[in-house]
């Protein structure tokens, strides 16, 4: 293919493949999933739930007595109807916003990503600006004029 | 422009300090109570010795319920406090423990050896008045009012000057009897 063709379908190309990209990111937002089964909502509200006694696990990944009632309970509330946030809103009255794993508040998330954000674009300011290369140096205060008359009155001093 | 640049170095510099001062300066494993303000959590469990304890019954005096275990080494320490507790505020304070992931044999291996308690141990075989309450371990605490209402927290084995604060609270000799 030569220079000028691939100028001529360059656009067309890019077009269509952001085209598909949207069309497949569409899909698979949209796509109608296969709802869940009960079980699999009681372990993913499992799975962010901490559990009470250990260090660092989730309910669905402990062993633990307190982990394997918080999970009959979860399975009895669904039973009886609860959505899941109303089961994980039961946990969370009992103790607090703690026994979840991630923050439900979004600025817990977004505070520390702004600041990251925001460090980073300083540093790259911080590495632009250290990097440009120093202005050219002020014009001699000596003119051109003035250096012809120096050489003259050398020349005339040495003759 | 130049000096302003360094004022950043404060801005960014206190709030950290202070961040991980407050981080670093409390128990990672104290957990806030979520029930503080609010009602006890209804419950009707059995004792030790086999008598049907119900919430509504232990209204109209000062509760202590103290989650606990044979298998805890601070509830000991605890266990001493409490016997002095009782013998302190007598009829006016209602003690009570509940057992935590512990058997019946247990806690009465427990009270035999460390001093029998007054006061009623319930048990709750599957740990669910332990999450009602946020339990996450034991020795745990909760001070509730007369009116069932949780007043207090306490993580950790009690002191006598915890009871002494929080229980002369509601009697209104806070303060007094500590030490």
């Amino acid at each position: 293919m030569t220079g000028p063709m691939i100028h001529r379908y360059a656009f067309p190309i890019a077009l269509g493949a952001l085209l598909a990209l949207g069309g497949l990111i569409l899909l698979l937002v949209l796509r109608p999933g296969l709802a869940p089964s009960r079980a699999e909502v009681a372990h993913q509200i499992a799975a962010d739930l901490r559990c009470p006694d250990c260090q660092g696990l989730s309910v669905a990944d402990s062993s633990s007595a307190s982990a394997t009632e918080i999970r009959r309970q979860i399975d009895a509330q669904l039973s009886s109807g609860r959505s899941p946030d109303q089961v994980k809103k039961s946990f969370v009255d009992r103790y607090g916003e703690w026994i979840l794993l991630s923050p439900s508040a979004p600025i817990a998330w977004l505070l520390p990503v702004g600041v990251l954000l925001a460090a980073i674009g300083m540093l790259a300011v911080w590495i632009v600006r250290s990097r440009r290369p120093e202005a050219p140096a002020a014009t001699s205060a000596v003119s051109d004029m003035d250096r012809a008359r120096a050489r003259e009155e050398a020349e005339a001093l040495d003759a | 422009m130049r000096a302003l640049r360094w004022l950043l170095v404060p801005i960014v510099v206190v709030p950290v300090t202070l961040l991980l001062l407050h981080g670093f300066s409390r128990d990672p494993a104290a957990i806030p109570s979520a029930l503080i303000g609010k009602p006890m959590p209804a419950f009707s469990l059995v004792t030790l010795e086999g008598r049907t304890v119900t919430a509504s019954q232990l209204r109209g005096k000062p509760v202590v319920l103290n989650f606990w275990a044979s298998w805890c080494p601070s509830c000991v320490d605890e266990h001493a406090v409490l016997l002095d507790a009782a013998q302190r505020y007598g009829n006016s304070v209602q003690i009570v423990g509940v057992l935590y992931q512990d058997s019946p044999d247990g806690a009465r291996g427990f009270e035999a050896r460390y001093g029998q308690p007054n006061w009623p141990t319930l048990l709750d075989p599957n740990g669910s008045l332990a999450i009602d309450f946020g339990v996450s371990g034991p020795p745990e605490s909760y001070v509730i009012d007369a009116n069932g209402i949780v007043r207090y927290k306490q993580f950790g084995p009690l002191t006598p000057q915890v009871i002494a604060d929080q229980v002369g609270r509601l009697l209104g000799t806070a303060g007094a009897g500590g030490g």
